[in-house]
């Protein structure tokens, strides 16, 4: 017989085996898996290059696109995982009551280990071809990034249980995916469309944390504070939305599985 | 000491006379007049379970069997009332359930595990004897996905029997498996009453019933009609079923 403590064990296991587990279906538990599944958006980078850049004549767009795309990736990639999550780890909801927002919150672990080696890779490119950027622009950014996590992570919480609720949802975000991949300014510079409809462009999400790392990163610029502000705000909305919805939504989550 | 309390228990689900369930579906019905029946599946449930107790449930079906289980085991919500359960528990409520096809047998039992609060420590100790019990040792690498429905509900069973802390909530015992895996689990079921666990049985099979559980609750509509010893329960049973 197993020799069992008297207490449950920590959540800390559990979390571990999700994210192992998660990465091992993913990329067939190789690393060679992972290597693999950096091709695609390595490739779509190269092809929006080389097709883009002879539109958008600018020395930086090389680095404006890179931010842009992986950042974005992260984005596309973590709220399709985390909208699916509740529905794909349904098994595991009948099998034992922990918090379920474990499963939302480590759905996203894959999307962020790429997130990972893209920004490494950024830092270096930028490293080398222009300078290493100064202390408060990387310190920066990793705020930016973390923001970014917290708003991919409110998103698929409230997400997750609606998703139960509304089977189509994941179709439906798909379409709002495709339309936000041009409404963020991502393949083209933000200064190409009128001024006044920058303020609508920065309430979707994506468009203030890929502009604002690369003002800091690229331009050496630092966001007013203002900006700042608004990001901050941005956040916090689509957290407590998205928390509120998986409060509300989340107990009776399994009658809906 | 009572180590399950449940007062005045109530569950109901709402069955919609129309199931809506995609946006589409909203969309293109959002005036049409929709009703819903309640279903009410517990009705003032009211009971306790004893420090090692072994407790059999037994009842048509739709009485409300399975649903009682899942809201002692916290999967489900009650509606009304309060469920008290004072030790850790350990379910197995639907068999074959609760895998990742893509992952290999001994993948899922850590995940499973640890869902069900056990440390990995405790699971790598414990994996050869989970997939001895299960009779999967040549499997273990294999991926859940190409097992059949026997040998993927065995290893659930191995799982939940080799992990009980102190009480086990069983849905359809001994109901997979031939004659020798049952003999195994009826062991191995044995001893944990033996070591003083507490477990809550729903079961079809009346034997199993009589010969394992120190008491029986007979279910119909929502309300406990019988809480009593298992042969007089069994009975009660019997004539109600040859009544219907």
């Amino acid at each position: 017989m197993i020799q069992r403590s008297a207490r449950p064990a920590p959540l800390r296991d559990f979390v571990w085996t999700l994210i192992r587990t998660d990465f091992k279906a993913r990329y067939h538990g190789a690393a060679s898996g992972f290597v693999w599944a950096l091709f695609k958006p390595v490739a779509m980078f190269v092809v929006l290059l080389s097709v883009f850049s002879f539109l958008f004549r600018d020395q930086t767009y090389l680095f404006n696109l890179m931010i842009g795309l992986f950042l974005w990736d992260f984005f596309s990639e973590g709220t399709r995982v985390g909208l699916e999550s509740l529905f794909q780890k349904g098994f595991l909801i009948t099998a034992a009551p922990f918090p379920r927002a474990v499963l939302v919150v480590t759905s996203i672990a894959n999307a962020l280990l790429t997130m990972t080696v893209f920004v490494v890779a950024i830092l270096i490119v930028l490293s080398v071809t222009r300078g290493v950027p100064s202390p408060v622009a990387i310190a920066l950014f990793l705020l930016y990034l973390v923001l970014y996590v917290v708003i991919v992570i409110g998103f698929s919480l409230g997400a997750s249980v609606l998703f139960l609720k509304y089977r189509d949802l994941n179709q439906v975000w798909e379409v709002i995916l495709q339309a936000g991949f041009f409404v963020a300014p991502i393949i083209y510079p933000l200064s190409i469309l009128p001024e006044h409809l920058h303020k609508y462009l920065y309430l979707w999400p994506v468009t203030p944390v890929i502009q604002f790392s690369r003002q800091v990163l690229v331009e050496g610029k630092l966001p007013t504070f203002k900006a700042h502000c608004l990001l901050f705000a941005v956040t916090a909305v689509t957290f407590l939305a998205g928390y509120t919805l998986y409060r509300r939504y989340a107990p009776r989550a399994v009658e809906r599985l | 000491m009572a180590i399950i309390e449940v007062k005045n228990l109530c569950k109901s689900f709402r069955i919609p006379s129309v199931k809506r369930e995609t946006i589409r579906e909203h969309f293109f019905s959002a005036f049409a007049r929709t009703g819903y029946e309640e279903l009410r599946v517990l009705d003032d449930i009211s009971f306790e379970v004893a420090r090692g107790e072994t407790v059999g449930i037994v009842g048509r079906n739709g009485s409300g069997k399975s649903t009682l289980l899942r809201i002692l085991a916290q999967i489900y919500q009650p509606d009304r009332g309060t469920v008290a359960v004072h030790a850790p528990i350990t379910p197995i409520l639907e068999l074959g359930a609760g895998w990742n096809g893509e992952l290999t047998a001994e993948d899922n039992i850590l995940l499973t595990g640890t869902a069900m609060g056990l440390s990995l420590k405790e699971l790598k100790s414990g994996l050869h004897e989970i997939l001895a019990f299960a009779e999967l040792e040549r499997f273990a690498n294999l991926e859940l996905k190409h097992y059949s429905r026997g040998m993927s509900s065995r290893l659930a069973y191995s799982i939940a029997f080799q992990s009980v802390r102190e009480i086990l909530v069983l849905d359809e015992i001994f109901a997979v498996g031939d004659a020798a895996f049952n003999a195994k689990c009826q062991a191995r079921y044995r001893e944990l009453t033996a070591a003083g666990r507490t477990v809550i049985i729903v079961g079809h099979d009346l034997n199993t019933i009589n010969d394992f559980c120190d008491r029986a609750l007979l279910l119909e509509g929502g309300h406990i009609v019988l809480n009593d010893e298992p042969r007089r329960v069994i009975e009660a049973y019997l004539e109600m079923l040859g009544a219907a």
